[in-house]
């Protein structure tokens, strides 16, 4: 930009500011006035992009003033690529990919930051239909007869550090299958998972919805478990961005946050949005996917794939009163105690200071309390996982070696 | 035309197109639903091109536009190869010493998958789009550098005593008798260069996304949606063929023999 512009700029937002008083827009009073005013946020087409993609779509960031343009994906891989060459400026993004790049775990490293969560629960664990057959369709069945019928299994997540490939590992461990021996992991794309286990190559795979849904429609898969049942209400997309961008940038972001924030509550608020977000989201530009694919496991409404249903009330949660957004430490810190457990970190890090590097608690806090979303006052949650573990944050290095099986 | 050219000429490619279409059915009958059949395809391909332009955000524009938007990395990435890779291949072919010393080079580099060039243009380029025209760059380069430098060494001896005996300067030699001798070993070189960036330029953007027709592909693979899938490989198998019938129509406008498809 020319140093003319930014002159005039500068000069018609002081106009404006004087015309208006201290009280002008929402944003636009002095010096709250957002840095660069378009963001592009990347996004992978799954149900949990739904409060990027609404924010944009309703309007929610003009009120702001910033515009997001979200742009679909190919592949984490290229999320992470586009976040560190500044490409993108945020990201819909695995927790654990943050995490990894901000450690340099199996690709570049720069340091990176975790704005808010973007929502809850909604992935789940899916076993071939083949599986299912021979009476394996949860984790005890599942390790059963693979005692009994020895041979490779193949289980895939999405990306090595991210959410689905340790909710795939722990759910495994948990069921007393050791990940490392005797199973194959895998990083492929969903489709791929499904197009193979149709073929008869994938026994399971985690994955965010509409995927597993998608298995049980196209008759190929059940779902073993979801993802709420591992650990309620676990942390899973992020906003995500790089440190530099939040320092450059911080009128943006915080206006960003703000957005989404809003889009986020208005999901949660009632049935009747989420039928609306579901139908706008299932559009080619943005999940592609037929309505009836994400409508119904966003209202609760689960069914097995193998004769069962029932309504969740732990289904993915985009807001939950603010509680789905704040950045607990404690998330973060869990997926570094996991990255540890599987030897993808070779020695114990700093928990506690890289996840307060990484999550931008103070920022979160300001912005929240500036929208009236109400702030847990603990930095820290306490919850008890599947294999009935509790996780509280406190002794991570202590957690992380506790567990029998592990690399 | 009279039945006897009809036989000859018209009727084998309309066979051929049938037994596609025959085998199509067949596969697609066999696999269920899995692999929709030539009727509901074309169906589909009629709704796909009812209006291959619209734009409706980044994320979603028709198929023209992803079309359009491949073919010009392809011109970029490979207009670049020409500019580099052309001269190259004339100097390798003219100096002895500079081919032996780069024939190892090429002869190592040049088998391996342009695809896997892509990393380091991301790291090198920061970013998506440079990255998709420096692997069609890096494809497109090996045969244009090759065949213009065979062309270069097949010139008739004869011609050079000419040149010799005429006190050419080396300008003249170049322009005169080696560009009419060599062009059409470059224009084989330019049309085996267009045709590998073609195939490459889809692979290219499944990985890296953005608006082109590789992209296109693979957000209707992440849907699972194999009619427009099959369509798209119509789209890009008959582009291919058209660059490739543009290119041997400039070829014979180039050169006295008869260019062979």
């Amino acid at each position: 930009m020319s140093s003319s512009t930014i002159q005039r700029r500068g000069f018609l937002s002081a106009a404006a500011s004087a015309a208006l008083g201290a009280s002008g827009g929402v944003w636009a009073a002095g010096s709250d006035k957002p840095e660069k005013e378009e963001v592009r946020i990347g996004f992978i087409p799954l149900t949990d992009c739904a409060s990027v993609v609404m924010a944009s779509v309703l309007g929610l960031d003009k009120k702001y003033g910033v515009k997001i343009v979200p742009s679909k994906e190919a592949s984490w891989a290229g999320v992470r690529d586009k976040l560190v060459n500044g490409e993108l400026d945020m990201a819909h993004v695995l927790y654990g990919l943050i995490y990894g790049v901000h450690l340099g775990l199996g690709g570049p490293k720069k340091n990176m930051a975790v704005l808010m969560g973007l929502n809850h629960n909604g992935q789940a664990i899916t076993l071939s239909k083949a599986l299912a057959r021979k009476g394996a369709v949860d984790g005890p069945s599942l390790a059963a007869l693979m005692r009994k019928e020895k041979r490779e299994y193949s289980f895939a997540g999405t990306f090595p550090t991210g959410t689905h490939a340790m909710w795939m590992h722990y759910w495994l461990a948990a069921a007393g299958i050791d990940p490392m021996n005797g199973a194959r992991l895998v990083t492929v794309p969903p489709p791929q998972m499904v197009a193979n286990m149709r073929v008869g190559n994938m026994d399971g795979f985690c994955v965010g919805e509409p995927w597993n849904q998608r298995a049980i429609m196209d008759d190929i898969g059940i779902t073993a478990n979801t993802t709420q049942e591992i650990w309620k209400d676990h942390p899973e997309k992020v906003l995500g961005t790089t440190a530099d961008f939040v320092g450059k940038y911080p009128n943006t972001t915080r206006a960003v946050m703000m957005a989404v924030i809003e889009a986020s509550r208005w999901i949660d608020a009632n049935s009747s949005n989420k039928m609306k977000m579901a139908e706008t989201i299932s559009a080619k530009a943005y999940v592609n996917t037929s309505v009836d694919a994400i409508s119904q496991r966003i209202l609760g409404r689960y069914q097995n794939g193998s004769g069962k249903s029932w309504d969740d009330p732990d289904h993915m949660k985009f807001f939950n009163d603010g509680a789905v957004n704040f950045p607990y430490l404690s998330d973060g810190m869990w997926f570094l105690t996991q990255h540890k457990r599987w030897g993808l970190l070779k020695a114990h890090p700093d928990y506690l200071a890289v996840a307060r590097q990484v999550n931008q608690v103070e920022l979160y806090r300001s912005v929240a309390s500036a929208m009236n979303v109400s702030v847990p006052k603990d930095e820290m949650r306490t919850s008890k996982l599947i294999d009935g573990v509790t996780w509280d944050g406190k002794d991570p290095a202590k957690y992380a070696d506790s567990f029998k099986i592990k690399a | 035309m009279d039945a006897n050219s009809f036989f000859r000429v018209a009727l084998p490619p309309v066979c051929g197109l049938g037994l596609l279409a025959l085998l199509w059915m067949i596969v697609s009958s066999t696999m269920g639903q899995d692999i929709p059949g030539p009727r509901e395809t074309w169906l589909q391909a009629v709704e796909v091109f009812r209006d291959p332009f619209y734009r409706n955000g980044p994320n979603d524009q028709g198929v023209g536009w992803n079309v359009l938007a491949s073919l010009q990395r392809v011109a970029v990435g490979f207009g670049l190869a020409a500019l580099v890779g052309i001269p190259a291949g004339f100097v390798i072919g003219r100096v002895e010493f500079l081919s032996r010393m780069l024939n190892p080079l090429i002869s190592l580099l040049r088998p391996v998958s342009p695809l896997a060039w892509l990393p380091i243009g991301l790291l090198v380029f920061k970013g998506a789009n440079p990255a998709a025209i420096w692997t069609i760059f890096i494809c497109s380069i090996w045969p244009m550098i090759i065949n213009t430098a065979v062309g270069v060494r097949r010139v008739p001896q004869d011609y050079m005593n000419v040149a010799r005996v005429l006190n050419l300067s080396e300008w003249k030699i170049a322009t005169t008798i080696l560009f009419p001798a060599v062009l059409p070993y470059m224009l084989t070189g330019v049309r085996l260069a267009v045709s590998t960036a073609w195939l490459v330029i889809v692979a290219a953007e499944m990985l890296t996304g953005g608006v082109g027709i590789g992209f296109w592909v693979w957000d209707e693979w992440n849907n699972l949606n194999v009619k427009n899938i099959i369509i798209a490989i119509f789209v890009i198998g008959i582009v291919g063929l058209v660059l490739e019938l543009v290119l041997i129509k400039l070829a014979t406008a180039f050169t006295f023999e008869e260019v062979k498809t």
